[in-house]
């Protein structure tokens, strides 16, 4: 059957639109913050292949992993087995995306009473217990069994219905087990939705014309991607650099490395070079480490190309089994979301090489504290979620982006609604001036934010990076500043590592700087204009200038 | 009072005026060609023009209503005044940060929108409100004398104030006011805690300082454009169009410019509520396609939907590039998709838009230099625009050049011939408004079976009965003066204010007390605006609060019962309410769960039994002037009837597939529609139940 351009962008543009619509339920319903402020889920629509036709465009820390879930699930509860309104739930770090609090729930699409196809959504759960509140503690956890729950494939919903049993094990075991519940309703709403859409698009065309209008599609997406591919010159580029924060200083490093081999309309993306896993709970589990490593790829080639399995033909992701990119399981990684801009670094810098003119220097990263405890006011629990972004890297022809969200696509969480919901008061959030590296364009600054406990105590998870070694220039451009953490207690200043793990107490003040991104070309070729503009504004002061740009 | 009223929207190429005489029984449109460095003299032209052609005389005129694009313009180009901004110590970068997401995932080197201020131009103040755990710090007098002499001094010509937390107490940004005029310092100052005092320090950052920024320019506006009324003998209160669709005093528009930064868009929703008014239809949606975008609204039993917060000056339409705005709005979805969106071969498919042709140098076949193929050039190519009548007469259209442009672009590098090429650009085009239509309805929770769609614009009739039935919207309305909707829309407006507030409240026992102090607050303030007003008559009062289940991140916005019920009456029907609104858009609702009250806004409307209430011309004799091929298969043409819209009389329907023409825009019937003219002159038209469309074409471009 052949069909024409019209038919095909008729199906693809619901495709899209399917998934997108259950991404638009999934957040105006759910109750963690990372999904509905953070944008931390994912939604996908599957033929009853297990081809992955469209995805919503939230986090990419999904793309990868979604179709080896719809794999697993499908292995064990082959769709025609399932009855229309039953969905499969897991959670498992290996089989899922790479740490617990990330929920894929399932769910068969039956049209007319037949088995037609999959539609999918992950979101990241408030809290799925463990060692520590919101379950990304790193430091401390050596094995996954610290981290909470772990789910393997189960039927978590009967024909729409949650199984009461099931549910009871699972409330049971989290520490706000109302979030989580509503958060899986959430969930399961949003499948729902999709499950209407599809049956709706599968009526009106037909399924054979749907397998023909989708071979073509994912026909298409692939070639685009090897045409990009072809563009890059061949060869191998390699960038190696440290993550920091498993211990104190230059102990706490952890080597990483990339290798990326273009050659033709391929392009193979290889961390075996990286060190061994770790026993700390920040490992990327090989689904996540894949995730990115497409995302890096779509950002150098075609951002605009479809997510879905023909774009994903022409990259293979490797990486040694047992290495800090490909761990085995029970290694711990709660807090993996941290890598996450690193492994788009690592091939940003490799790229460096190939594509100088589309790369950026270093990100001055992020950073996630998660602070928790009783709310003396109310009696109830609160779990202070942060996300604080700084800026971008420099780049060809532009300064780095003022505070932008990294890899991970979220938006911040204002002051006033944090201060309303948590007992906190924050006393500064600022850009700080001279952090960002200097060169021909200038890398985006460093933030600082300053959190006050009002609450008696509460247990503060860190989650943060670049305290050792500072982000890189390109071409020349000089490095940004490091990043700090540190505990304000009583006149006393207490210096904490990236990714600590610590008691706070009222009145104790946490204040986290982050780093400087990294500048790009020389800083003599800065334009003076440039430089006055940025003393009037005051991201650079007088005194630097004329140091860096002397 | 005279019944006399006139209407003016002053839009980029042309403002449109709208006389309305009810005792004579008249309603004239008018345009003229907009004078954008100065606006009030192509008002002052057509004033004198319409009123001469119509023999009326100025001072009988009872009443002047006015949109306008002088906030929005001076946002869009940056050309408002040089603005400082006064914040909180220690958050002198929220402005700046904004709230930091990507509006596009997968593009790492995008650029955010130009500030409209830079960051030299935002000074700290050491002052505190907190919620809990400290005593607020007042700002020491010298402190702030010492700011604002700096700040006056610099040359700033504006000032927006905004504070942490200056939603709850606002006292500390007032004293920052009352030093201002205790200096005596010539600065326009822009509380946030007045313009927008809702939780959420960068939106109302944002909102507070496009106020500030507008706020001159705008006031020197009204000012010039109502001497120049006075001077023509306009005596008539001059009444502003928000866009929240009502209408209020030039003073009240000056001192808050950004409520009327969607002033003509906002119109024209009102003008399809008064025509649904006309036909005894409450629930519509709205369609408005032009030349660069659509736009698509909604109407709820006779109210059209409002929204909390908007963004202006979007790249590319999309959501989250914009400037946010902490004001209520019409709702309205605006997309790429215009007549003059460009098409292009994307993956094998076709792709239309993001990048428009725009007006210059237009599409193909207006020949002024386009040659890239867009939707005009496709609508034409399928037989279903006639070259010669483009734009009332005005225009001839080069269906050669649209031919060219296609075939060379798309027909031939995806292997299909012209037409097919043509039917793929109106198909996707159509395609793309029905993903921003299911927006605004069904993911709104919103049945489209149970409403009538109105589509206007130039561009808009020609797509809109393929877009009612590709969301099975079973009846279209075509307005009459469609070219001018914005214009007709002011005559169907109220004046209307609305205040809004944050105030977290969960609701359980003890809260009957909070929300009858917020709304008699609110209240106070909604009523003094509306006693500023010269007119006075009876006004229809509503609280709405936005509630949520306590824990989550988003809210629905819901009508609150009467604060003055007993307490356990008030709480047992608002959680009612709540649940019956969450399940229609969510499909469920959990009784069980606690619920709470973010923000509060309280509306206040003077009725004024304002509507059209002036019939069209009617016309007489047979519509059918001719036919033409059209293409609605890749198969072949059809022989297309073509009818005079201004021929059609009440009582003699017009069967699709069929095109009839008007002046401003053109009408396109698939087969099975039925299309008939009100006695209001409206064209009404029926879908065809029977046939799928969405089916049908798919099926058919698949063969």
């Amino acid at each position: 059957m052949t069909i024409t351009p019209i038919t095909q962008s008729l199906v693809w543009n619901t495709l899209v639109s399917i998934a997108e619509e259950m991404g638009s339920t999934l957040r105006r319903t759910a109750f963690s913050e990372a999904v509905r402020e953070a944008d931390d889920f994912s939604t996908g629509v599957f033929d009853r292949h297990g081809r992955l036709l469209s995805q919503g465009n939230f986090t990419p820390g999904h793309l990868g992993s979604m179709p080896a879930v719809v794999e697993t699930v499908s292995s064990m509860y082959p769709g025609e087995s399932l009855k229309p309104g039953d969905a499969i739930v897991l959670n498992d770090s290996g089989l899922g995306s790479g740490h617990f609090p990330d929920f894929y729930m399932v769910t068969p699409a039956f049209v007319d009473g037949d088995f037609s196809g999959w539609v999918v959504n992950i979101a990241h759960h408030v809290d799925v217990g463990g060692a520590a509140p919101g379950s990304q503690k790193v430091i401390g956890v050596t094995e996954a069994y610290q981290e909470g729950l772990r789910i393997l494939p189960i039927k978590l919903v009967r024909e729409g219905a949650f199984d009461a049993e099931l549910l009871r094990m699972i409330t049971a075991n989290v520490r706000i087990p109302a979030a989580v519940e509503g958060d899986l309703a959430a969930q399961r709403n949003a499948n729902e939705v999709g499950v209407d859409r599809f049956a709706e698009l599968l009526r009106s065309v037909g399924r054979e014309t749907l397998d023909a209008a989708v071979d073509a599609i994912l026909d298409a997406s692939e070639k685009r991607m090897r045409e990009a591919i072809s563009e890059i010159p061949d060869g191998t580029y390699s960038f190696d650099d440290w993550l920091d924060g498993i211990g104190e200083g230059e102990t706490g490093l952890i080597p990483v490395a990339v290798d990326v081999t273009v050659s033709g309309d391929g392009m193979v993306i290889d961390f075996s070079r990286s060190g061994d896993q770790v026993a700390a709970a920040i490992n990327a589990y090989f689904n996540y480490t894949r995730a990115h490593g497409f995302f890096a790829v779509k950002v150098f080639t075609d951002p605009e190309l479809p997510q879905n399995e023909g774009g994903l033909r022409a990259i293979e992701v490797r990486a040694r089994e047992g290495c800090f990119f490909n761990p085995k399981f029970p290694a711990p990684s709660g807090g993996r979301a941290a890598i996450q801009i690193r492994i788009f670094e690592l091939i940003n810098g490799a790229m460096a090489q190939a594509l100088p003119d589309r790369v950026m220097a270093a990100y001055s990263h992020w950073s996630n504290p998660i602070l928790s405890g009783t709310d003396d006011d109310t009696g109830e629990r609160f779990i202070y979620y942060d996300l604080i972004f700084g800026g971008y890297g420099a780049r060809h022809g532009a300064d780095g982006l003022e505070g932008t969200a990294p890899v991970i696509n979220c938006a911040n969480i204002p002051v006033e609604v944090h201060e309303t919901h948590n007992p906190v008061i924050i006393h500064r959030l600022a850009l700080q001036a001279d952090t960002g590296g200097a060169g021909q364009y200038r890398g985006g600054c460093g933030i600082v934010k300053e959190v006050e406990l009002l609450a008696s105590k509460a247990s503060l998870t860190l989650l943060g990076d670049r305290h050792v070694k500072p982000p890189h220039g390109l071409f020349g451009g000089e490095a940004g500043t490091l990043a700090s953490s540190t505990l304000l207690r009583g006149g006393e200043e207490i210096a904490l590592i990236s990714k600590q793990m610590v008691d706070l107490q009222a009145g104790d003040i946490l204040r986290l700087q982050l780093a400087g991104a990294g500048g790009f070309g020389p800083a003599g070729d800065r334009d003076p204009a440039a430089i006055e503009n940025d003393i009037a504004d005051g991201f650079v002061t007088e005194l630097c200038a004329a140091r860096d740009y002397a | 009072m005279s019944q006399i009223r006139l209407s003016f929207d002053i839009g980029g190429t042309f403002t449109d005026f709208v006389l309305q005489d009810p005792e004579r029984g008249r309603i004239r449109f008018w345009k003229t060609l907009s004078t954008p460095h100065a606006p009030e003299k192509a008002v002052v032209r057509g004033v004198k023009e319409l009123l001469a052609a119509e023999g009326v005389n100025p001072a009988d005129v009872g009443m002047v209503l006015h949109a306008t694009t002088v906030a929005t313009n001076a946002i869009l180009e940056r050309k408002g005044s040089k603005t400082a901004m006064i914040t909180t110590e220690g958050f002198r970068d929220v402005l700046l940060l904004g709230r930091q997401k990507r509006y596009s995932t997968y593009n790492m080197h995008l650029a955010k929108p130009d500030p409209l201020i830079k960051r030299r131009d935002i000074f700290e103040l050491s002052e505190r409100v907190y919620l809990r755990g400290h005593e607020a710090r007042a700002p020491e007098q010298a402190k702030i004398d010492a700011l604002l002499t700096r700040i006056a001094e610099a040359g700033y010509e504006a000032v927006a104030v905004c504070l942490l937390h200056s939603y709850a107490d606002p006292s500390h940004e007032r004293l920052i006011r009352t030093r201002a005029e205790a200096l005596g310092l010539e600065l326009v100052l822009s509380l946030s805690s007045d313009v927008s005092p809702r939780y959420r320090e960068y939106e109302r950052s944002s909102t507070v300082t496009a106020n500030a920024y507008v706020k001159p320019i705008v006031a020197r506006y009204v000012d010039r454009l109502e001497k120049a009324l006075k001077a023509e003998g306009l005596t008539a209160d001059l009444y502003i169009m928000q866009s929240n669709g009502g209408l209020v005093s030039p003073e009240l528009a000056a001192d808050f410019p950004v409520r009327i930064v969607e002033s003509g868009p906002a119109a024209g929703v009102l003008m399809c509520r008064a025509v649904g008014a006309e036909e005894g239809i409450k629930d519509l949606l709205t369609f408005d396609m032009g030349g660069t975008t659509a736009k698509l609204g909604a109407i709820d039993n006779g109210e059209p939907a409002i929204l909390p917060t908007f963004e202006v000056d979007q790249v590319q339409y999309t959501k989250g590039s914009g400037l946010p705005l902490n004001i209520s709005a019409i709702e309205l979805l605006e997309i790429g998709a215009g007549g003059g969106s460009i098409a292009t071969p994307h993956l094998g498919g076709i792709r239309i838009g993001p990048e428009s042709a725009g007006s210059e140098p237009g599409p193909a076949c207006y020949g002024n230099g386009g040659t890239k193929p867009t939707v005009t050039d496709a609508n034409l190519v399928l037989g279903y625009l006639n070259p010669g009548t483009f734009n009332g007469g005005n225009m001839s259209l080069d269906l050669e050049a649209a031919r060219e442009a296609i075939r060379l672009h798309l027909a031939e590098p995806l292997g299909l011939s012209i037409e097919e090429a043509a039917l793929g650009i109106h198909l996707m085009a159509t395609a793309n408004m029905e993903r921003a239509l299911r927006i605004v309805s069904v993911e709104r929770g919103r049945d489209p079976r149970d409403y009538t769609l109105v589509g206007f614009g130039g561009a808009g009739p020609v797509h809109a009965a393929r877009l009612a039935r590709a969301l099975h919207v079973p009846q279209l309305i075509l307005p009459r003066g469609a070219g001018v909707g914005s214009a007709v829309g002011l005559l169907a407006a109220d004046p209307k204010v609305d205040y809004a507030m944050t105030c977290p409240v969960r609701l359980a026992e003890g809260a009957g007390a909070t929300v009858k102090a917020l709304r008699d607050d609110l209240r106070a303030k909604a009523d003094a605006d509306l006693d500023r007003l010269a007119a006075n008559g009876a006004r229809r009062h509503r609280l709405m609060a936005s509630l949520r289940y306590v824990g989550q991140g988003y809210e629905i916005s819901v009508e609150m019962p009467d604060p003055d019920l007993p307490e356990a009456e008030f709480l047992e029907a608002a959680c009612a309410r709540f649940g019956a609104a969450y399940a229609k858009t969510y499909g469920y609702h959990d009784p069980a769960r606690p619920i709470e009250a973010i923000d509060w806004s309280f509306e206040a409307v003077m009725p004024i039994g304002a509507g059209l209430n002036a019939p069209d011309r009617l016309g007489e004799g047979d519509s059918r002037i001719g036919t033409r091929k059209g293409w609605f298969e890749t198969t072949g043409p059809v022989e297309t009837a073509i009818h005079d819209r201004y021929r059609m009389v009440p009582g003699t329907p017009v069967i699709g597939p069929c095109v009839i023409e008007e002046a401003e825009t053109t009408i396109l019937l698939l087969p099975g529609d039925r299309a008939e003219i009100s006695s209001c002159g409206n064209l009404v038209i029926t879908i065809d139940a029977e046939a799928d469309t969405a089916a049908q074409s798919m099926e058919g471009a698949a063969a």
